[in-house]
C-alpha cells in the first residue's frame, strides 16, 4: 500500500463514520453516501480502474474523470445546502413574524 | 372603512419621526414594523400613535411588509397602503391612490414616478436600472408597469388577502406583480412624487442589488 492510499482510505473512513454518527439522515441518504465513499476507497486501492472507466466515458485520464465528478458533486452539494438554508430562512421568518404579532394585542390597540 | 398605512422601517431613526409626523394629519391608522433595527427607530416610533410591531431580527423589507399585512388582515382592514419610512414618499399622494379602491375601480393601485410628474433628482444610472427592471418584470410576470420598484401602493381587502410576500428582501416589488396576475386582480397605476434626497439614494437599492433581485425572481421556486 502506498502512503497516499493509507491517508486516502483513512480520510474517507473518517468522513463516513462521522457522517453516520453525527447526522440523523434518512436511510436512503446513508446508503447513497456509503456507496460513494466505498467507491472512493475502491478507486484509491485500484487507481488503474479509473483509467479504464475514464476511457469508456471518453475522458483521457482517470484523475480527470474524478476531477469532473468532484465538480459535479460539489455543485450538487451547493444546491442542496442552498435549498436547506432557504428553508431555514423561511422558517425563521415565520417564527419571528408569529412572535412579533403575538407580542402586541391587536384587538386592544385597535379599540 | 378601516385604512391602515403599513410602514416597514429598518434603521430609520433619523427619518422616521418626520415621516410619521407627515402621516398623522391624514387620520389613518398606522402600522410600523421595526425590522430588527439596531438604532432608536422603535423608540421613536413608539412616541407616535401607531401600532408598533417589532421583528427580533432583521428579515428584509418584503418580510416586514408581510408582517404588517398580516396584522392588517387580523385587524380586518378594508384598505392598506405601503409607505416607505425613509421619507421618499409624500403623504398627500395616499388619498389619490385610495380613491380608485374606494370607488371599486381597482383592487390594487401602484404609485409610479414616471407618469405625468417629472421625478426630480433621479440619476441617469437609476433611470436606466428602473427602465430595465420594468421590462424584466414584464418578461417574468407579464405585467408592464411604468415604474418597476415603487414602494408606495394601496390595496383593498381582496388584494390584501390575495397577496402574500414570500421573498424576504427587495424582490417583493416584482413578486407582487406575480400575485396580481395569478389572482387576476384589477390594477392601476397613478403618478406619485418621489423625493430623491442624498439620504434616500444612499438607503435605496444600489445598482448591483438589481442583479440580486433578478436572480431571486428567476430562481424563486
Amino acid at each position: 500500500m502506498t502512503k497516499f492510499q493509507v491517508v486516502g482510505i483513512a480520510s474517507l473512513l473518517f468522513i463516513l463514520i462521522s457522517y453516520l454518527r453525527k447526522f440523523r439522515r434518512p436511510a436512503i441518504d446513508k446508503i447513497f453516501i456509503g456507496l460513494i465513499l466505498a467507491m472512493g476507497i475502491f478507486f484509491v486501492l485500484y487507481p488503474e480502474v479509473t483509467n479504464q472507466l475514464a476511457h469508456f466515458l471518453g475522458i483521457g485520464r482517470g484523475a480527470d474523470m474524478i476531477f469532473y465528478l468532484a465538480i459535479l458533486g460539489f455543485g450538487y452539494l451547493a444546491l442542496v445546502l442552498y435549498s436547506k438554508i432557504k428553508k431555514l430562512e423561511d422558517q425563521l421568518t415565520k417564527i419571528i413574524r408569529k412572535q412579533s404579532l403575538e407580542s402586541i394585542d391587536l384587538n386592544e390597540k385597535n379599540a | 372603512m378601516k385604512t391602515y398605512i403599513i410602514i416597514p422601517a429598518f434603521n430609520e431613526s433619523s427619518r422616521i419621526a418626520a415621516v410619521l409626523e407627515s402621516l398623522l394629519s391624514l387620520n389613518y391608522s398606522m402600522i410600523v414594523i421595526d425590522d430588527g433595527s439596531a438604532d432608536d427607530t422603535a423608540k421613536i416610533a413608539a412616541t407616535f400613535p401607531v401600532i408598533l410591531i417589532r421583528h427580533e431580527l432583521n428579515l428584509g423589507q418584503g418580510a416586514a411588509l408581510e408582517t404588517g399585512m398580516e396584522a392588517a388582515r387580523q385587524l380586518e382592514a378594508d384598505y392598506v397602503v405601503h409607505f416607505d419610512s425613509d421619507g421618499q414618499h409624500v403623504a398627500s399622494d395616499i388619498e389619490h391612490l385610495l380613491a380608485p379602491l374606494q370607488k371599486d375601480e381597482a383592487d390594487i393601485v401602484f404609485g409610479s414616478r414616471f407618469l405625468e410628474k417629472k421625478p426630480s433628482g433621479l440619476t441617469f444610472s437609476r433611470k436606466i436600472i428602473l427602465k430595465a427592471g420594468r421590462w424584466i418584470n414584464y418578461l417574468i410576470t407579464g405585467i408592464l408597469l411604468s415604474d418597476a420598484h415603487n414602494g408606495l401602493r394601496a390595496l383593498n381587502n381582496k388584494a390584501l388577502h390575495a397577496v402574500h410576500f414570500r421573498q424576504p428582501g427587495m424582490a417583493h416589488a416584482s413578486e407582487i406583480l406575480y400575485e396580481v396576475r395569478r389572482k387576476s386582480l384589477r390594477y392601476l397605476e397613478l403618478p406619485v412624487h418621489i423625493l430623491y434626497t442624498d439620504y434616500s439614494k444612499q438607503k435605496g437599492q444600489g445598482i448591483l442589488n438589481s442583479v440580486n433581485i433578478l436572480f431571486h425572481l428567476l430562481f424563486k421556486r
